[in-house]
């Protein structure tokens, strides 16, 4: 007998999909969540998340794409960071004025900046949600030292349940909620422990 | 208590710097799991129906399991099974091998350690790198975990840069942590991304989707895991979960009972390998799916215990762990859980003083996210080890009086807060020398229990 079998038939017969995945959906109501924010803003409820001390992300808000280049420009600026970054290859950001910024032909494997749009943005936790695609590489968002974040007002969800992928299921489907961190060495916070040390979230839309 | 369990026991008693490490972060990680916990008025409700939900999983375990295998095939991974941990290596160690691997990056696995894994590469000849910082300590250091949340939690910052010193190219200068963890950065990062295979374990394993669910704070495992050529997945078979959806609920009880944030920072959800078009991720995707004696635990009265996230927060709030860390436990699993799990999966006659080392303050079941009921299966290994005979003859009329005493509340009751009196008295507020556990006592700090017992706490409904 095959393990799978013996593992199998240990484990008793097989029931009807249908009657289970009733029965598994029957056991969720979404009632505990935390803080029912029913009528509570989620671009402050998101932005509030941004700033918990495990997410510690810096944000800035702009009214169209048109305006990215330079929101990046003046963060890179503050912090002190070199006006070079990696693009991802979306055509978003192609149509838009770079001068003033260098264009990083490969992605920084331990410093530098990358840029990365987010499908979509989560109210409860202040997460980022990402997809992997032809498009969206998703390597160069775990190795450089600066991870800026594109996301649009629209895209902002009010729960982690709202953000699952609606149609084919993508390859890698991942939530950022902060910057690589590590609590190893007696429990201390250190940032930057294999990728990003700092989290940069460029809002899109109308400033409500 | 057997003599390599007593010898342990003695020896991380004796070592100060050991409970200094346990202290400063099991420490931390109870006042940050408190003001989480504390901050949702709901946690009471939520982990009852995370419990449901697992109960549900692990009564219909073998549908979900097949459920699992066909997504995770159409989505183009390979699915593997094992009933053993012997079987699970093979089937890693033959993947590697078919790869030409030379070597493997490996992201914090418990199922791995479990199983034996490093060491099955290590006599395959294929070279691992640990990218979780603290496996990469004790990768360095030679030894095992000793937290399931935090494995060189027995370290000591002192003892972390002298390792660095000694084994690293480029070791810190400054005496900092932060200069510790840039030292691993450094260290760390070509090995990575040059690895051949990349070797995770699993948080969730969604069934409706076939994605593999991976969860760290480091991001160490996306790193592990798109570079290389082959990611494998062992998994235990319990980490099923019907959707995406519970996967979430059981992710906000999981981050919240280990770290205390809402949410891990990074949250990976896998579908196979690469896709047409796609500039990174792996070429093959392989899921080996570990039974190890589980099915045989969920038909022997230890169900409950398949619930388990593998939070860390039983261990974090037992008195018995906060003296004696981990490794005393002798098992991969330390703590409460690990005193249900090791008798399960390494046998009760070896393991017999595990569910005897444990004070039934009942805190571990208070902080358990899927209300995992560990006195009451702590004690019924106790009551099979009686049965079958395996305690030593003095320690059987102990257990006989206790049997006694526990099948007539009042007796119980009054007798534990007789104990609690006396030793209150006799230590002021310190222990010098407890009941029936004299030799992991002897003279040194152990807190005296809460002036109330948790059954007193418990009737007053103080849960
Ligand atoms: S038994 Fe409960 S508290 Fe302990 S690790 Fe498992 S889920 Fe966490």
């Amino acid at each position: 007998m095959s393990a799978r079998d013996a593992i199998l038939a240990r484990l008793g017969p097989v029931g009807d999909p249908a009657v289970l995945a009733a029965e598994a959906a029957g056991l969720l109501t979404g009632e505990e969540r935390e803080r029912p924010v029913g009528g509570e803003d989620l671009v402050a409820r998101f932005l509030a998340q941004l700033g918990q001390p495990s997410v510690a992300a810096t944000h800035a808000r702009i009214g169209s794409l048109a305006e990215l280049p330079g929101a990046v420009a003046g963060y890179l600026a503050v912090e002190g960071a070199e006006p070079a970054l990696w693009l991802p290859p979306d055509a978003r950001v192609d149509g838009l004025d770079w001068a003033g910024l260098t264009r990083l032909a490969d992605c920084p494997i331990d410093d530098g900046a990358v840029l990365a749009f987010a499908r979509a943005g989560v109210a409860e936790t202040g997460s980022l949600v990402f997809e992997t695609s032809p498009e969206a590489p998703m390597l160069p968002n775990f190795l450089a030292l600066r991870h800026i974040v594109v996301l649009e007002v629209a895209a902002l969800v009010r729960w982690l349940e709202d953000a699952a992928p609606g149609g084919a299921v993508p390859r890698a489907h991942y939530w950022v909620t902060g910057v690589s961190g590590t609590t190893d060495i007696e429990g201390t916070y250190v940032r930057g422990a294999h990728g990003p040390r700092f989290l940069h979230v460029v809002l899109v839309g109308s400033p409500s | 208590m057997s003599r390599a369990f007593d010898a342990r026991v003695d020896a991380a008693l004796a070592d100060r710097q050991l409970k200094i490490a346990v202290e400063r972060t099991a420490g931390t990680a109870e006042a940050k799991r408190g003001a989480a916990i504390g901050a949702w008025p709901s946690f009471g409700a939520a982990r009852e129906r995370a419990a449901a939900i697992k109960d549900h999983v692990i009564a219909n375990l073998g549908s979900y399991l097949v459920q699992f295998e066909a997504s995770a095939t159409a989505s183009g991974a390979t699915v593997h099974w094992a009933e053993t941990a012997d079987e699970a290596c093979a089937i890693v160690v033959d993947i590697c091998r078919k790869a030409g691997a030379r070597s493997v990056a490996r992201s914090k696995s418990m199922l791995g350690e479990e199983i034996g894994l490093p060491h099955a590469l290590e006599a395959a000849g294929i070279g691992r790198v640990e990218t979780d910082l603290a496996e990469h300590i004790i990768q360095l250091a030679g030894e095992r975990p000793s937290h399931i949340i935090w494995p060189a939690m027995h370290k000591t910052r002192e003892q972390v840069s002298a390792l660095f010193h000694a084994r690293h190219r480029e070791p810190h200068v400054e005496e900092s942590i932060v200069a510790m963890a840039a030292s691993a950065r450094r260290q760390l990062r070509g090995e990575m991304l040059g690895a051949d295979v990349g070797i995770s374990g699993a948080n969730f394993l969604i069934a409706d989707s076939g994605q593999v669910c991976t969860v760290t704070n480091e991001g160490n495992a996306e790193l592990s895991l798109v570079p290389p050529r082959v990611h494998i997945v062992t998994a235990g078979i319990e980490k099923l979960v019907p959707s995406m959806d519970h996967a979430v609920h059981l992710l906000r009880l999981l981050a919240r009972s280990a770290t205390g944030a809402a949410l891990t920072q990074y949250t990976t959800f896998y579908a196979g390998p690469k896709r047409a078009g796609d500039r990174d991720g792996p070429e093959e995707m392989h899921i080996v799916l570990v039974d190890n004696g589980r099915s045989a635990m969920r038909d022997e009265g230890l169900a409950e215990m398949l619930r388990c996230i593998r939070c860390g927060a039983c261990m974090n709030h037992c008195v018995v762990f906060r003296q004696i860390g981990g490794h005393a436990y002798g098992g991969t699993y330390p703590g409460p859980m690990g005193s249900v799990l090791t008798p399960a999966l390494d046998g009760l006659a070896a393991n017999r003083d595990l569910p005897n080392a444990c004070t039934m303050n009942g805190k571990c079941q208070e902080v358990c996210p899927v209300a995992i009921p560990l006195p009451t299966l702590l004690r019924g290994w106790r009551e099979k080890s009686w049965r079958e005979g395996l305690e030593p003859v003095t320690l059987r009329k102990g257990l006989g009086l206790w049997a006694w005493a526990a099948r007539r509340p009042w007796v119980y009751r009054t007798g534990v807060r007789w104990a609690i009196r006396t030793m209150r008295l006799a230590g002021r507020g310190w222990i010098a020398k407890l009941p029936l556990a004299g030799g992991w006592t002897g003279g040194r700090d152990f807190p005296a229990p809460a002036a109330e017992s948790f059954m007193d706490r418990y009737r007053k409904g103080e849960r």
